[in-house]
């Protein structure tokens, strides 16, 4: 600081009568602006600290250590890409792989339409007081914590479980089986546990989406009689891109850290029907102390989920951000 | 509007007819474990849907209860700090970066918007063997500690916002008043966005209080959280072999009972808050 004060002393030179006056102004000022950044600093320096200690140290020590032999004990030894080789090589990582992308393919576009489906029925509601008791019903589910929910729902897949009564009470003894440790059934029991699969959550954003749709938009629609199918995929889809775009990007970064049904219900069992890349992490770190193994399967989730996430942003991008590219 | 109208009488009743039809399906696992806790084996058996009453005095939730108490408890002793943590820390940032002009604001910003971008499995492993380095297994704070961290980001991303909404004329008025910045942050800040707060406040609850991995991580079962001893669920001997899926459901809904309460009580700001959170992505 005393250096610029220097400095500017010197620039100004010439116009000796002014100098020294402006100089002080441009040195308080400069002062000011020091003790207002301080003051800003001193704001965050709590959060900074915590976040530096336990969400940035963490998140490096996790990429570094992906490249290093570790029992979480003794130092890491770097093994550069040798854990990747390894994985590449491992069936089990890479059936793991495999069960997400299905759990993926299925369960997210599950997810997303009964989501969007009651959304859509709540807003097509034609009172206001029907629509909000609505939301509250489906808003209620968000105060299952979600370990309640998975427990019951292992109850529900148990070979004396609600499933099987359902199933033989309408005659289809044939079908009934023990969900969970039948290893044809067993992923599958996983990816569909939760039906009817509302989420609560993305409902309501999409409920949020549907209620900015301009009345001028819909009024125009009626008038051209446009059928109730129609509006739907030319007027309201269209205009609630931007919430699908932001729960399609969460449901990816969800499902892909979905530990807890297969931790609590399967372990990865039957066989290895029901292991999924997380599982695998956790279970490697934890079970078998191989922590830069497990790191180098964060490490490739990670990327995979993040580059992911980043083509959904790009590939469905809003109108209005093409507009605001353009300009 | 004619069309609308017309798609609106016809459609009426089925529409209805099928909304509820989900909703009533979405709130079945909580109606079911509310009567499974009611029932004995015998009666699941026979029925699995009905309200039957095994014992009029409530025995596998006072049985469930007393082995939940203490859990609660623990539970109680991590969320409360935790909370408090992120709210605190969460406003001093979240009025920095509305409401101060300082060098680096934006870049700061988005360091701590960019933590949105780490998923949590990525940083578990290396978080866990972090808080055991510090001596901090079978300790509250072990949780507690990461928790605020973890509730940062999101926090000052929606209080910013909310802090921005406050109209300029308060802030000049008080500056005239020779006013500092924490003055307005407590007096004129924190009492508009109190709605906010408190949505934020529950939406961590719910997360806290459902977690299961972490904790059983850093804890010792003597230690439990109410999430990990439901999942770690031993019934007593006590109990018949018949009747141990109708005390597990009696423990799943008092595990429940609290953030149903909340729920409740906090209705307008759940909603308002999940509303602004939404919107705002």
């Amino acid at each position: 600081m005393v250096s610029g004060t220097q400095g500017d002393v010197g620039h100004i030179g010439s116009e000796r009568s002014n100098a020294y006056s402006s100089a002080s102004i441009a040195a308080r000022q400069r002062r000011r602006k020091m003790s207002r950044t301080l003051k800003g600093w001193a704001f965050l320096l709590p959060t900074f600290v915590f976040i530096g200690a336990f969400a940035y140290w963490p998140a490096v020590r996790a990429l570094e250590g992906a490249f290093t032999s570790w029992d979480g004990v003794s130092p890491p030894t770097w093994v550069g890409l040798g854990n990747f080789r390894q994985l590449w090589h491992d069936t089990v990582f890479l059936d793991s792989f495999l069960h997400l992308l299905w759990w993926s393919i299925i369960g997210i576009p599950l997810g997303m339409v009964a989501s969007f489906l009651v959304a859509l029925l709540i807003y097509r509601l034609g009172s206001n007081r029907a629509q909000y008791w609505f939301r509250l019903a489906f808003a209620l589910t968000l105060c299952l914590p979600g370990i309640v929910g998975i427990l019951t729902w292992s109850n529900f897949y148990e070979i004396d479980g609600l499933i099987n009564t359902i199933l033989n009470g309408i005659g289809l003894h044939s079908l009934a089986t023990a969900w969970l440790s039948n290893p044809k059934t067993a992923l599958g029991a996983l990816i569909f546990m939760g039906f009817p699969w509302v989420q609560a959550f993305a409902m309501l954003v999409f409920y949020a989406g549907l209620q900015q749709i301009p009345r001028d938009i819909l009024d125009a629609a009626a008038v051209d009689g446009i059928g109730s199918l129609r509006r739907v995929w030319h007027i309201e889809i269209p205009l609630i891109k931007g919430q699908l775009k932001v729960i399609l990007v969460l449901s990816i970064i969800g499902i892909t850290q979905n530990l807890l049904p297969p931790l609590l219900l399967t372990q990865g069992g039957p066989g290895n029907a029901t292991w999924t890349p997380v599982l695998y992490m956790y279970e490697q770190a934890f079970q078998y102390d191989t922590i830069g193994y497990a790191l180098a399967i964060a490490f490739i989730l990670f990327v995979v989920s993040l580059v992911l996430a980043i083509l959904t942003m790009r590939f469905l991008r809003t109108d209005a951000e093409k507009r605001r590219r353009v300009a | 509007m004619n069309s609308s109208r017309r798609v609106r009488k016809l459609g009426r009743i089925p529409h209805y007819t099928f909304l509820a039809v989900i909703g009533i399906l979405s709130l079945f696992p909580i109606y079911f474990m509310a009567v499974t806790g009611l029932k004995n084996g015998v009666q699941l058996q026979k029925n699995p849907f009905n309200i039957a009453i095994a014992h009029p005095f409530g025995n596998f939730y006072a049985t469930a209860w007393s082995y939940l108490a203490h859990p609660f408890i623990h539970t109680a002793i991590i969320i409360v700090p935790s909370i408090v943590g992120i709210l605190a820390l969460g406003m001093l940032s979240a009025y920095a970066f509305a409401r101060m002009e300082f060098f680096g604001s934006t870049f700061l910003f988005y360091a701590i918007f960019g933590l949105l971008l780490i998923p949590g499995f990525l940083t578990l492993i290396p978080l866990f063997l972090e808080v055991r380095g510090m001596g901090l297994v079978n300790n509250p704070l072990g949780l507690i500690l990461p928790y605020i961290a973890g509730g940062q980001a999101f926090a000052i991303f929606v209080f910013r916002s909310a802090i921005s909404d406050i109209p300029e004329e308060l802030f000049e008025a008080a500056r005239i008043d020779g006013a500092s910045h924490l003055r307005m942050l407590w007096s004129i800040t924190l009492v508009f966005c109190r709605p906010i707060m408190v949505a934020v406040g529950l939406l961590n609850i719910t997360t806290f209080w459902g977690d299961y991995v972490f904790p059983s991580l850093v804890l010792n079962t003597g230690q439990s959280t109410a999430a990990m001893a439901i999942g770690n669920f031993q019934p007593p001997p006590s109990v018949s072999s018949i009747n141990v899926t109708n005390m597990q459901f009696a423990a799943y809904t008092i595990v429940s009972v609290p953030l149903i309460l909340l729920f409740i009580i906090f209705l307008r700001y759940f909603i308002s808050g999940m509303a602004s959170g939404a919107v705002k992505m």
